[in-house]
């Protein structure tokens, strides 16, 4: 099977993105189907030689474009891609992966699946499988038409870094001149708030909608800096504007691994807990014994969340001088 | 400027007890006896368009809000909401089967529902809905269509009656493009976005206005390219040990002592 893996380049979360698919393609994909050749887009303001120690595949065509929006790199993608017969397109997790993966299956009348958390080959099709049901179930689907185009979850294997290859065969394309995206009028870009690294950190503590309050939020925040912790959020509390979206914890925010999450007046929707999962330990405070939560959690303190903490911070030693 | 905003009813899975995780002998989880709400994205997508309605008053561009659904009965309540709230019209497409995971079949009915019944600038719709999860119905309705797709907005600007100023969630931030119609928007994670309530005086007024039903039939529905078997449910269970004690102090004095002291100092220590 002619599988090929496309990069985006032109993210500052590329590195995370090509060692996240390098992942994906050694955990899923065996010898048969093992992409040897990768698409990379990039724009005049990336390090190229920079990008090039993260190609997974023997081959790339490094595809230089104005800047990124999906409408050019599709119509990059149809230019390069025209007459090719690949079977099968990797996409990297994150947005911009998902976005194209779909788009670009409809376009070469194949199929596609995005957020997918594992991939099997068969005979003639592609068993894949992603969460579903608010992340409760895992649901399997047969593509049928070629070319697949997969896009994997964030998140749903473990980064595995790229090993650099001297005898990378590079073929270069100069597509800034290709159709514009003549939609765009005005184009600005805001870098994201960023929280210090939420995905590995000793001590995170997560307030959810349990606090009841902008007020209790702060006081949370206030409360995990004291006992050198870092901060996050459960979603209705990052939509209710109590707490910046760069704290989202959850599928849709940081995927978190910390020594130890202390999750506090959160429900426990499995939307949030795919963002603290792979914490070491998880420590639940809640006032519902019956919350999802308490089951998910190594430890439970049934109570208010918000008293416990106030006692906890009185006694705990800030988490860099514990020993 | 006319606007549809696409919504899917949810059901409300949240509710669900631990041993109602079964997958039935049709590869699906029974939540029949479980509210449903609007999906969450939706929700969002509605409440924008509802504020990007209140941003042109004022700005001389005329705004039209349309809703769309395709759904069974369960859309009802939500439906006669958004009359309250004065869409202008509101239509709900019956299902012929389960479209839970047919994101290619309602991007069909949506595109198709556009070109031959309603033309419209402006399509907006959650980036997913809470149960079926595919992330694809927007950007397959801006395939079909034709139109460019913006994923991910977090707020929409008016500009002028050609134009709109949206900012969306990209990998690496955030960008904020003026774009022009037509446009198919995604919504994601929107502070500030729940659904306003309507006023008791516009539920009375509004809220029994007629509710447009159209059948599934009625649309030319292309074949599943992905074609969903089966179900597995996923369980995330670790030892939920409670921590007992007559006060916070107590609970929060045996916690730190036990468990949270000895992990933050990486000791080997017996759970």
């Amino acid at each position: 099977m002619k599988a090929k893996c496309i990069l985006n380049g032109c993210m500052a979360t590329f590195q995370a993105q090509a060692e996240e698919l390098n992942g994906f393609l050694d955990r899923c994909s065996s010898e048969e189907n093992r992409p040897d050749s990768t698409i990379l887009f990039y724009t005049d303001k990336e390090d190229r030689d920079a990008l090039l120690a993260y190609v997974p595949t023997e081959c790339v065509e490094l595809v230089r474009v104005d800047y990124y929006q999906p409408e050019s790199i599709l119509a990059a993608l149809q230019h390069i891609e025209d007459k090719a017969d690949t079977a099968l397109y990797l996409f990297p997790p994150g947005i911009s992966g998902a976005d194209l993966a779909v788009r670009w299956a409809f376009r070469r009348k194949g199929s596609s699946l995005v957020q997918v958390e594992e991939v099997a080959f068969e005979a003639h099709w592609l068993i894949a499988k992603k969460k579903a049901y608010a992340d409760h179930v895992l649901a399997s689907f047969r593509l049928d038409r070629q070319p697949f185009c997969i896009a994997p979850a964030k998140g749903c294997v473990d980064r595995l870094p790229v090993k650099g290859r001297d005898n990378l065969q590079i073929v270069e394309h100069n597509l800034t001149e290709l159709k514009k995206d003549g939609f765009v009028r005005d184009y600005q870009w805001v870098p994201a708030q960023q929280a210090k690294d939420l995905e590995a950190v000793k001590l995170l503590i997560v307030g959810g909608r349990g606090l009841g309050s902008r007020q209790n939020v702060h006081h949370l925040k206030d409360m995990a800096h004291a006992m050198g912790a870092e901060f996050g959020v459960s979603r209705p509390v990052a939509l209710n504007a109590w707490a910046g979206l760069h704290r989202l914890i959850g599928v849709s925010g940081t995927l978190a691994r910390p020594e130890v999450c202390i999750a506090a007046g959160v429900s426990g929707a499995a939307a949030f807990y795919a963002g603290i999962e792979k914490s070491k330990f998880i420590i639940a405070i809640n006032t519902d014994p019956q919350a999802r939560i308490v089951r998910a959690a190594d430890v439970a303190v049934i109570d208010d969340c918000k008293a416990v903490m106030e006692e906890l911070l009185k006694i705990s030693e800030p988490v860099d001088s514990v020993s | 400027m006319k606007i549809l905003v696409c919504f899917k009813a949810a059901p409300k899975v949240e509710m669900l007890l631990e041993e109602d995780w079964v997958v039935d002998k049709k590869h699906k989880i029974d939540t029949s006896f479980v509210r449903s709400e609007l999906s969450s994205y939706d929700e969002s997508a509605l409440e924008m368009a509802l504020k990007l309605s209140d941003a042109t008053q004022g700005l001389g561009i005329l705004l039209r809000l349309n809703a769309l659904t395709v759904d069974n009965r369960s859309a009802a309540p939500i439906l006669k909401t958004l009359n309250a709230l004065q869409f202008e019209t509101v239509v709900r497409v019956e299902p012929q089967e389960d479209l839970l995971f047919h994101s290619t079949v309602v991007a069909a009915i949506i595109s198709q529902y556009i070109r031959d019944h309603a033309s419209q600038d402006v399509v907006m719709m959650g980036r997913q809905s809470d149960i079926g999860e595919n992330a694809k119905t927007p950007l397959l309705t801006a395939e079909m269509l034709g139109w460019p797709c913006i994923t991910q907005a977090t707020q929409i600007e008016p500009a002028d009656e050609k134009h709109l100023i949206v900012t969306h969630q990209v990998d690496d931030g955030y960008a904020r493009v003026k774009v022009r119609m037509p446009i198919v928007i995604s919504v994601g994670d929107a502070p500030c976005s729940y659904l306003r309530k309507p006023t008791l005086r516009d539920r009375l007024n509004h809220g029994k206005k007629t509710i447009e039903v159209l059948s599934a039939d009625a649309f030319d529905l292309p074949a599943e390219t992905e074609v969903f078997t089966e179900l597995s449910i996923l369980r995330h269970e670790r030892a939920g040990k409670i921590i007992e004690g007559e006060s916070p102090a107590e609970k929060a004095k045996k916690l730190y002592k036990a468990y949270l002291k000895p992990v933050l100092s990486e000791k080997k220590v017996q759970f």
